[in-house]
C-alpha cells in the first residue's frame, strides 16, 4: 500500500465522482442538444446545472467535513446503526428521480419542441401562479444535479470517514484529488463524446446507462434496508463483519465485495450495475421488478404516443378537409 | 466456610497414607437443586445428593477412587476427572460419545479410578455443558511425601457464573442470529461456587492455596493484598518455587501457591480473582468483574485496603520449571492443528480445527476402537467429523496448535500432561524450521493457553492406549466444535482396556449402537454417520446462477425495450424530416 496514495480512497472518490459526473454530464449534453436556438435559455439552464452541482458539493463538503471531524473526535461507530437506512433512502430517492428523468428524456425525442417551449415558458413565467409541478419542472435541472452530487458527496465522505481510520493522513489528499479529476474527466468525455454521436443514438445510450444505474440503485436500496434490519437483529456491526441474513439469501461470494477497500473493479460494477457479492430474494426480485415496471412504462408510453399521433393525424386530415371545404 | 473439614481431612489422610492405599468411595446422586449462589438470582443448578455446591473429592496417591453415580437429572450425563491420566483405564475418562455413552436419566454408573498421580485437579460433567450449571468440584490428590513443606492448605475454585441454564444460553449462542459467535457473558464470579469464603491464617505459618479455574469462559487474575505467592504446582506437576505478585489462570488450569502468613494479626486481607475483560464480547456496567475471599488473621481486625495491581505479562512456560526433570525427545510424528471460527453452511458460527468442526459420532470412539479389530488403526472408521488422529504406541508426538482466531483459547488434552516446547507468532506453515524453547526441562501441564494469532508446540509420548479428547476448554467453543480426537495405540487397547457391560447397556438404553464404526456399521461403510456443517462455498450455487440469469435477462429485455421505443422514434423523425 503506497504511503502517499491511498488506493481505496482513490477508488471511492473516482467511483462517486464518476457516478455524479455521468448524471451531470448527461444533463449538460441534454440541455445543449435540446435548446439549440435560445442561447440565453441554454446558458441559464447550464447555470442551473452547475449551481446545482456546486451547491450540492458545498453542502456535502460542509456536512461531510463536519461529520468527519465529529467522527474522528468521537472515535465511535455512532453512525453505523443508521448508516444503512440513510444510504437506502438516498438510493431509493435517486433511483426514482433518475428513472423519471430518463424516461422523460426518451419521450423528449418526440416532443422536442414542446419541451423547449415548456422549459422556456417555465423560465419566463416567474409571476404566474406556481403549481408544484411547475416549480419542480422549472428547477428540475437544479435539483437533480444538486441531490445527485449531495448524495455522492456524502456517501464519499462517509466511506472516507470509515476508511481513514486505517489510512495514514498523508495518503488521503492526493488520492482524493486524483479521484476527483479522473471522475470528472470520465464525465467530460461522455459529455464531449455526445456531440459526435448521432443525437438520437446518444440519448438512447445515455438513457440505457442511466436506467442501468437506477436499477442498480433500487437493488442497493433494498440491500441497505435489509442490512439495516439484519444489523438490528444481530446487534450492530453487521456490515463490518460481512454477515447477512441467511434466510432468503441467493448468493454470497468470497470474492467481488464492492465494499472492500482494494476491490476497485467490483466497486465500479456496484456503482454502474448495483452489483454486490451478497444477493437476496429481495434484491433480485426488486431488480427484476424495477425492469418490469420500466418495460411496462415504456410500452404504455409507446401506446399513448401512437394514440396521440393517430389523433393528430386525424385532426390534420380534418383541418385540411375543412380548408378545402372553406375554399 | 470450608476451613475445618479440609483441615481435618488433610490430617486424617496424612495419617492413613503412611499406612496403606485405601479404596475411597463416594456415592453421588446427581440431582437438581434450587439455589442462589451469587445472591442475585434464584435458579436451578446441578448438585450432588441434593446439596450445592458439590463436595470436593479428596484422595491420596495410590488410593483407588470409586464414585457410584446415580443420574437423577432429566438429561444423560457423565463425569470427567480433569487431569487424571486414567492409565489403562480410558473407559473411565468420561467425555460423552468419546469414551462412553452418557449415563441415561435414572441409571447408575461406577467410575473406578486408580490414583497414580498427585496434585490439584477437578471433576466435572462432560456432557452438554452440565458443569456450567454447577456439576463441578475440586479433586485433590494428596502426596504422603509432598515436595514442599507447608502447615495447612485451602482450595479455591474460581468460576464464572450465569443466571440462565446452559441449554438456554447455548440456543442463543449457536444461532443464525449470532453470526459473530459472541459467547454469553457471565453474570458474576464465585469462589467454590459461593460468595464470602474465608480462610484462617496464623502468623508464622505457611499455607498452600490450591487454585482452580472451573469456569465456562472466564480467565482470572489472582493476587492477594499484602502477600506474595510462590507457585509450586502447575496442573499437578510440581515446579521450582517461583515468587509472583499476580498470575493469570485460564479455564480448567490449576496452580498451587505457598503463602507465608504475616507476623501480625492487625489486619485481614483479601484474595482477589479479577476476570479478564478480554474474554468477554461486551462488559456490561452492572457486571461485577471481581470476586474476593478473605484471609482472617483476627475476626476483629479491619480489612486492609485493596492494592492496585498491574497484571503484566505472564508466560508460564518461560517462568516455571518442573521439579522432576524430563528432557524433550524428538518427535516421531507432527500434527498441525489450526483453530478458527466462521459461519458455516448451516449459517451458524462454528469452531474448526483445520476446517473441520467436531460432531460426535453415533458410536463412542472408544467402542469403535475396541470393536473394529485390525481396522481400528484406520482413521476412517472413526468418522470424518470426530476428526481422529491415530498414534502408534510409544511414539513421540508433537502437536502444533495454531490459534487463527481473535480470542485466547485454553486447549486441554485428556489422559496426559504434555511438554510445552515452543511458542510462536501467527500460523506455523512449516516453510521454515520451528523455533523451540532452548530448555532440557520444559514445563509440563494438561491445559495450555494459546493467545490470539499465536501458536504453541506441545509434545508427549503415546504411552497410554486410549481415546483422548483434545479440545478448547471454553465450554461454548467445545459445543461449537473446537475439538479433535486422539486415538492412541488402538492396536494395544484390546490387551489393556476392559469395557464392561454397563457401558453398552447405557448406549442401548439411549437407542445408540455400541460397536462398529462411527456410523454403527461394519468395515469402512460410513453411510449414516453423523455429519456436521461445512465451510460456506463462497461461490455461485445453482440458486445463484438462476437468479443472476434472471437479473441479466430483465436488464437485457429492459434495455431492449428502450431501444425498441427509440427505434420507432427514429423512423418517425425520418418521416417528419421528409415532409
Amino acid at each position: 500500500m503506497g504511503s502517499l496514495f491511498s488506493a481505496p480512497i482513490f477508488f471511492i472518490m473516482f467511483r462517486e465522482t464518476t457516478e455524479a459526473a455521468i448524471i451531470v454530464s448527461v444533463l449538460l449534453s441534454f440541455v445543449k442538444q435540446v435548446i439549440v436556438d435560445d442561447p440565453a435559455l441554454l446558458r441559464r439552464l447550464k447555470w442551473h446545472i452547475w449551481i446545482g452541482v456546486l451547491v450540492g458539493l458545498a453542502i456535502s463538503l460542509i456536512i461531510g467535513g463536519t461529520f468527519i471531524a465529529l467522527w474522528k473526535s468521537l472515535a465511535k461507530n455512532v453512525f453505523q446503526s443508521s448508516e444503512e437506512l440513510w444510504e437506502g433512502t438516498f438510493a431509493l430517492i435517486a433511483c426514482i428521480m433518475i428513472t423519471i428523468m430518463s424516461l422523460a428524456m426518451l419521450k423528449s425525442q418526440e416532443v422536442q419542441e414542446k419541451w423547449r417551449g415548456k422549459l422556456g415558458q417555465a423560465m419566463r413565467d416567474a409571476d404566474e401562479k406556481r403549481s408544484l409541478s411547475n416549480l419542480t419542472g422549472k428547477y428540475a435541472l437544479l435539483l437533480l444535479p444538486m441531490i445527485t452530487v449531495l448524495r455522492e458527496g456524502l456517501e464519499a465522505m462517509i466511506f472516507i470517514g470509515g476508511v481513514t481510520f486505517d489510512a495514514e493522513g498523508k495518503s488521503i489528499p492526493l488520492a482524493v484529488i486524483v479521484g476527483l479529476i479522473a471522475g470528472a474527466l470520465v464525465g467530460f468525455i461522455i459529455y464531449r463524446g455526445g456531440s459526435r454521436i448521432a443525437l438520437h443514438r446518444f440519448f438512447v445510450a445515455s438513457t440505457c446507462l442511466l436506467l442501468l444505474i437506477a436499477a442498480g440503485l433500487f437493488a442497493k436500496s433494498i440491500h441497505a434496508y435489509q442490512m439495516d434490519k439484519w444489523g438490528k437483529i444481530v446487534g450492530g456491526d453487521a456490515d463490518d463483519a460481512g454477515t447477512y441474513d441467511p434466510r432468503g439469501n441467493v448468493w454470497a461470494l468470497n470474492y467481488g465485495d464492492p465494499n472492500q477497500p482494494n476491490n476497485g473493479g467490483w466497486a465500479f460494477f456496484n456503482s454502474i450495475l448495483g452489483w454486490n457479492n451478497i444477493a437476496s430474494v429481495g434484491t433480485i426480485t426488486g431488480y427484476c421488478v424495477y425492469w418490469l415496471v420500466v418495460i411496462l412504462s415504456i410500452v404504455f408510453m409507446k401506446l399513448k404516443a401512437n394514440r396521440a399521433r393517430a389523433a393528430a393525424a386525424n385532426q390534420h386530415t380534418y383541418a385540411s378537409e375543412k380548408d378545402v371545404e372553406m375554399k | 466456610m470450608l476451613v475445618a473439614p479440609v483441615k481435618a481431612l488433610a490430617f486424617l489422610l496424612g495419617l492413613s497414607a503412611a499406612a496403606h492405599a485405601a479404596v475411597v468411595t463416594y456415592n453421588w446422586n446427581i440431582t437438581y437443586v434450587n439455589t442462589n449462589p451469587d445472591g442475585l438470582m434464584d435458579r436451578r443448578v446441578i448438585g450432588i445428593n441434593g446439596q450445592f455446591p458439590p463436595p470436593a473429592i479428596n484422595v491420596t496417591l495410590n488410593d483407588t477412587l470409586v464414585i457410584n453415580v446415580v443420574n437423577q437429572i432429566s438429561e444423560p450425563t457423565t463425569l470427567h476427572a480433569h487431569g487424571l491420566f486414567q492409565t489403562g483405564n480410558n473407559q473411565m475418562d468420561g467425555p460423552s460419545m468419546v469414551t462412553q455413552c452418557p449415563i441415561p436419566p435414572g441409571s447408575n454408573f461406577t467410575y473406578t479410578i486408580p490414583i497414580q498421580q498427585y496434585g490439584t485437579y477437578w471433576i466435572h460433567g462432560h456432557n452438554k455443558g452440565h458443569y456450567v450449571d454447577g456439576l463441578r468440584a475440586p479433586f485433590i490428590i494428596h502426596n504422603p511425601a509432598e515436595v514442599y513443606h507447608y502447615d495447612e492448605e485451602y482450595t479455591l475454585g474460581f468460576a464464572d457464573w450465569y443466571h440462565d441454564e446452559h441449554a438456554v444460553l447455548l440456543d442463543e449462542y449457536l444461532s443464525i442470529f449470532n453470526p459473530s459467535g459472541a459467547e454469553p457473558v457471565p453474570k458474576s464470579a464465585l469462589i467454590n461456587q459461593m460468595l464470602n469464603t474465608q480462610y484462617s491464617f496464623e502468623p508464622g505459618k505457611v499455607y498452600r492455596l490450591r487454585i482452580i479455574n472451573m469456569s465456562a469462559l472466564a480467565m482470572f487474575h489472582i493476587h492477594i493484598d499484602g502477600h506474595d505467592m510462590d507457585i509450586i504446582e502447575v496442573d499437578g506437576v510440581d515446579v521450582t518455587r517461583t515468587s509472583v505478585k499476580t498470575f493469570p489462570i485460564s479455564a480448567a488450569q490449576r496452580y498451587s501457591v505457598l503463602v507465608t502468613a504475616r507476623n501480625t494479626t492487625s489486619n485481614n486481607f483479601l484474595i482477589h480473582g479479577d476476570m479478564d475483560p478480554e474474554m468477554f464480547d461486551t462488559v456490561p456496567d452492572t457486571l461485577q468483574m471481581n470476586i474476593t475471599g478473605t484471609i482472617i488473621y483476627d475476626a476483629t481486625s479491619p480489612l486492609a485496603p485493596t492494592e492496585l495491581i498491574d497484571w503484566g505479562e505472564f508466560d508460564d512456560a518461560a517462568l516455571l520449571t518442573p521439579v522432576i526433570p524430563m528432557a524433550t525427545s524428538p518427535a516421531d510424528d507432527q500434527i498441525s492443528l489450526t483453530a478458527s471460527f466462521q459461519v458455516m453452511d448451516d449459517y451458524i458460527n462454528k469452531a474448526t480445527f483445520n476446517d473441520i468442526t467436531y460432531v460426535a459420532p453415533k458410536v463412542p470412539t472408544l467402542y469403535t476402537a475396541v470393536s473394529m479389530g485390525n481396522l481400528s488403526s484406520d482413521p476412517q472408521v472413526y468418522g470424518t467429523y470426530s476428526h481422529p488422529w491415530v498414534l502408534k504406541h510409544n511414539s513421540w508426538v508433537e502437536i502444533i496448535i495454531n490459534n487463527n482466531d481473535a480470542g485466547n483459547h485454553p486447549f486441554h488434552l485428556h489422559g496426559h500432561v504434555f511438554q510445552v516446547v515452543g511458542r510462536g507468532e501467527g500460523v506455523y506453515d512449516g516453510s521454515t524450521p520451528y523455533t523451540y524453547f532452548n530448555t532440557t526441562n520444559p514445563l509440563r501441564r494438561d491445559t495450555v493457553l494459546v493467545r490470539s494469532l499465536q501458536n504453541v508446540a506441545i509434545r508427549f509420548q503415546a504411552n497410554n492406549p486410549g481415546v483422548w479428547f483434545l479440545h478448547c476448554h471454553i465450554e461454548w467453543h467445545l459445543q461449537a466444535g473446537l475439538a479433535t480426537t486422539i486415538v492412541e495405540a488402538p492396536e494395544a487397547m484390546a490387551g489393556i482396556l476392559t469395557v464392561d457391560q454397563t457401558h453398552f447397556d447405557h448406549c442401548k438404553a439411549l437407542g445408540l449402537p455400541s460397536s462398529g464404526n462411527a456410523a454403527g456399521n461394519q468395515g469402512l461403510d460410513l453411510t449414516g454417520q453423523n455429519v456436521g456443517p461445512n465451510l460456506l462455498p463462497g461461490k455461485f450455487t445453482t440458486k445463484g446462477i438462476v437468479a443472476l440469469f434472471f437479473t441479466v435477462l430483465s436488464a437485457v429485455v429492459g434495455l431492449g425495450t428502450v431501444v425498441w421505443y427509440a427505434q420507432d422514434e427514429e423512423l418517425v423523425l425520418g418521416k417528419e424530416d421528409r415532409r
